[in-house]
C-alpha cells in the first residue's frame, strides 16, 4: 500500500459517502407524501441518532456518530417542512433524463426509480410531485417502454423538453484505454454510437441505465470495462473520459415530456393526444384530415402497437386547447377516433 | 518495380488526390507544420494559431512520441490527442499525428484526421494493416535505412487493406555524412512521381535536423516539385520538451512561407513562359 493508494481510496469513499447521503435525504424527503409522514420521520430521524450514538466503532465513535446523524436529520426536516418540488426519472443519478428535468426546473430534487413504470406508478401514486421521461430520440428513434405505459397511464403532459445529447466514454481514473474491451450503458445509448463501437472493437453490454452503468464502473472498476454516458455523469462519479461526442451522427437529440396528475396551469403551444382508429380504410386519414382542414400542424404522428392488429396513434400538434379552433378540432377528432385522449397541452423548451 | 499492384504508377493513371477535410494533398503545396510534442494546451494552441496565421494547411504534434531513449519525454498520450483536438475546434486546421503501437490506431483515428506512421515504424507491418483498416489518410515516412522500392512496398501494405489514402514523406535517411542528422534524399521527389501515384512530401526538419537548413531545403524541395512540407515549428523552441535545436521559430516558419509563396509564383511563371 502507497500513500497514493490511501487517496484514492479516500476519494472513492468520499464520492459513495456523498451519494449515499443524498439517497437517504431524497427517501426522507419522499415520506412527505404519506399521511402523517412528516412527524413520523422526524420521529424516526431521532432514532437514527440513538441508533448512532450506540455505535461500537473504534473511530466512528458514539458522540462524533450522533453528530453526524443529528446534522442529517435536522437538515431532512429542513427538506420535508420547505416547498421542495420533486421530479421522478428513471434511471440513476447522471442520467440525460436528469439533465432534462434540471433544464426544466433547477430548482426541484431529481430522484432516481429504476425502472420507466415506477417513474409513472410514483407520480400517479402521489409519490413525487412530477415525472420526466424520454420520449423519443433523432437516431434510436422511439424509446419503446414509455410510448406504451403513456398508452394506458392515467397522466398529464405538463412540460416538454428537446435536449441534444453528447455521449462520452468513461474510464476509470488511470485506466489504459488500450485496455478496453466492454462499454456498458443502456441500450438506447448503444444503440447511437453503435459505429463507434465497432471501429473500436467494443463490446456493447446492456445496463439500465447510462449513470447507472458509469456509477457501476466508478463503484467495481472492473478490469477492461468503459461506460458510455454524458459528462455529467463523469464529474458525478469522477471517472476520466476518453472520448467526448461518439454518438454516431452530429444531431442526436432527445425529446422529454415532463407528467404531472393535474393537466398544466398555462395555456402551453403544443398538444399531445392518443387515439385508436376502426379497423377500416381511412379511419386514420379522416381524424388526421380534422387537424389538416383546421389548419392544425401536426409535429408527430407515431404508432405504438397495442394488442395484435390494433394500433395506438399519438398525435402532436401545435396550439393550445384554450384556442376555439384547437379545441374545436380535437372535439370532432373524440367523435372520429375511438378513445381519443389529451394528454395535455404544454410548453415545450428547445436547448 | 515489382509486386506494388496498387502503389505503382500506371501509364494513363491518375495521380491520387486526397481531400481532409477540404485541404486537398496532390494539388498543389500543403505545408504541415506544428511542434514535434504535444506538451501542453496552451503551447499546442498558440503554435497552431501562428502556423495557421502564416498559411499552414494541417497542424502536426506528437502524441505518442517514438524515442531514442526510454527516459526522453514519451508523450502526453491521450491527454495529447484531446489538447489537439482543441487546437482543431480552434483553428479549423485537420490533424496530424503518429501512431506507434497498434492498439492505438483507432482511438487515434477518433482525434486526429491523418495518422503518421514514423520511420522507425516504416516496416512494423502489423502496424500498417491496421493503419490501412483504420481507413484514415496515412501519411507514411521513409525509414532511415529504406530503399524506395522497401518504401513502396509498406504503401502497399496499408493500399491492400483497402485504404488507398497514403501520403508519402521523405525525411532523410543514414549516410557516411554526420553534419547533418540525416541526408534529406531529395532525389525522392521525382522517383516517387515517377513510380507511384502517391503524393510525397518533405520535412526538412528531422531531415537535416539544423535550424538554418530548413528554409533553403524546403525551397529546394518545392522546386523539386514536392506535393507538400512537413515542418516542426514551436511557439517557444528554448522550451521545448523534445527537438529542440530543429523546430522553428512562428516568425521564422512566416518568413519562410512568404517565400515558398514567390518562389510558387516565379516556377509557375517559368513554365507558363515555356509552353507559350
Amino acid at each position: 500500500m502507497t500513500l497514493h493508494d490511501l487517496y484514492e481510496d479516500i476519494d472513492r469513499i468520499d464520492a459513495r459517502l456523498l451519494a449515499l447521503l443524498n439517497e437517504r435525504m431524497e427517501r426522507a424527503v419522499l415520506v412527505r407524501a404519506f399521511p402523517d409522514g412528516a412527524e413520523d420521520a422526524a420521529r424516526h430521524d431521532d432514532e437514527s441518532v440513538e441508533r448512532a450514538r450506540r455505535t461500537a466503532l473504534c473511530l466512528a465513535g458514539p458522540e462524533f456518530a450522533a453528530g453526524v446523524y443529528r446534522g442529517l436529520a435536522d437538515e431532512c426536516g429542513r427538506l420535508r417542512a420547505s416547498e421542495l418540488r420533486t421530479v421522478a426519472f428513471q434511471g440513476d443519478h447522471g442520467a440525460y433524463s436528469e439533465m432534462a428535468a434540471r433544464a426544466w426546473d433547477a430548482q426541484a430534487a431529481a430522484i432516481p426509480f429504476r425502472e420507466f413504470v415506477d417513474v409513472f406508478d410514483a407520480v400517479q401514486d402521489g409519490i413525487v410531485d412530477f415525472g420526466i421521461v424520454p420520449v423519443e430520440n433523432t437516431l434510436g428513434g422511439l424509446v419503446g417502454p414509455v410510448n406504451s405505459i403513456l398508452v394506458y397511464a392515467d397522466l398529464r403532459i405538463v412540460a416538454a423538453v428537446d435536449m441534444p445529447v453528447a455521449h462520452c466514454l468513461l474510464a476509470p481514473p488511470g485506466a489504459d484505454h488500450r485496455e478496453i474491451r466492454v462499454a456498458y450503458s443502456h441500450t438506447q445509448a448503444l444503440a447511437q454510437c453503435r459505429r463507434f463501437l465497432a471501429r473500436n472493437k467494443l463490446e456493447g453490454r446492456t445496463e439500465f441505465d447510462t449513470a447507472g452503468a458509469a456509477r457501476r464502473l466508478a463503484e467495481e472498476r472492473p478490469a477492461g470495462a468503459a461506460a458510455i454516458a454524458s459528462r455529467f455523469a463523469a464529474e458525478l462519479y469522477g471517472l476520466d473520459i476518453i472520448k467526448e461526442d461518439i454518438q454516431d451522427a452530429e444531431n442526436n437529440r432527445t425529446r422529454f415530456f415532463v407528467l404531472a396528475r393535474a393537466p398544466a396551469a398555462e395555456a402551453g403551444s403544443k398538444c399531445s393526444a392518443v387515439f385508436f382508429t376502426e379497423d377500416k380504410a381511412g379511419a386514420l386519414f379522416r381524424v388526421l384530415e380534422l387537424f389538416a382542414r383546421s389548419g392544425i400542424n401536426l409535429t408527430r404522428i407515431e404508432s405504438v402497437p397495442n394488442v395484435p392488429g390494433d394500433y395506438a396513434i399519438f398525435l402532436d400538434f401545435e396550439g393550445s386547447d384554450r384556442d376555439p379552433r384547437v379545441a374545436a378540432a380535437i372535439e370532432e377528432a373524440k367523435a372520429s377516433a375511438r378513445e381519443f385522449r389529451l394528454l395535455g397541452c404544454y410548453t415545450e423548451r428547445r436547448l | 518495380m515489382k509486386d506494388l499492384k496498387l502503389t505503382g504508377s500506371r501509364p494513363g493513371a491518375e495521380r491520387t488526390v486526397i481531400d481532409i477535410a477540404g485541404v486537398r494533398i496532390g494539388e498543389g503545396l500543403v505545408v504541415i507544420a506544428g511542434p514535434c510534442a504535444v506538451e501542453s494546451e496552451d503551447q499546442t494552441v498558440r503554435t497552431a494559431v501562428a502556423v495557421k496565421e502564416a498559411g499552414a494547411k494541417m497542424l502536426r504534434g506528437g502524441a505518442f512520441k517514438p524515442r531514442t531513449s526510454p527516459y526522453a519525454f514519451q508523450g502526453l498520450g491521450l491527454k495529447g490527442l484531446k489538447i489537439l483536438d482543441k487546437a482543431r475546434r480552434e483553428t479549423g486546421l485537420p490533424i496530424v499525428t503518429e501512431v506507434i503501437d497498434t492498439r492505438d490506431v483507432s482511438w487515434v483515428g477518433e482525434y486526429a484526421d491523418v495518422l503518421q506512421i514514423g520511420a522507425r515504424n516504416m516496416q512494423n507491418f502489423s502496424l500498417l494493416r491496421e493503419a490501412g483498416k483504420s481507413g484514415r489518410p496515412i501519411l507514411l515516412k521513409r525509414g532511415m535505412y529504406s530503399t524506395l522500392e522497401e518504401w513502396l512496398n509498406c504503401a502497399e501494405y496499408i493500399l491492400a487493406e483497402g485504404n488507398g489514402q497514403v501520403i508519402l514523406c521523405e525525411r532523410g535517411i543514414r549516410t557516411f555524412e554526420t553534419f547533418t542528422r540525416n541526408t534529406l534524399d531529395l532525389s525522392m521527389i521525382p522517383a516517387v512521381h515517377s513510380q507511384s501515384h502517391l503524393p510525397i512530401f518533405v520535412d526538412p526538419s528531422h531531415g537535416t535536423g539544423i535550424l538554418g537548413m530548413i528554409e533553403p531545403m524546403s525551397l529546394a524541395a518545392v522546386a523539386a516539385g514536392a506535393d507538400g512540407l512537413e515542418i516542426e515549428v514551436h511557439i517557444d523552441p528554448s522550451s521545448a520538451l523534445s527537438d529542440k535545436d530543429q523546430q522553428l521559430r512562428p516568425e521564422a516558419f512566416a518568413r519562410l512561407m512568404r517565400r515558398l509563396e514567390r518562389q510558387r509564383e516565379f516556377i509557375e511563371e517559368m513554365y507558363a513562359r515555356e509552353e507559350s
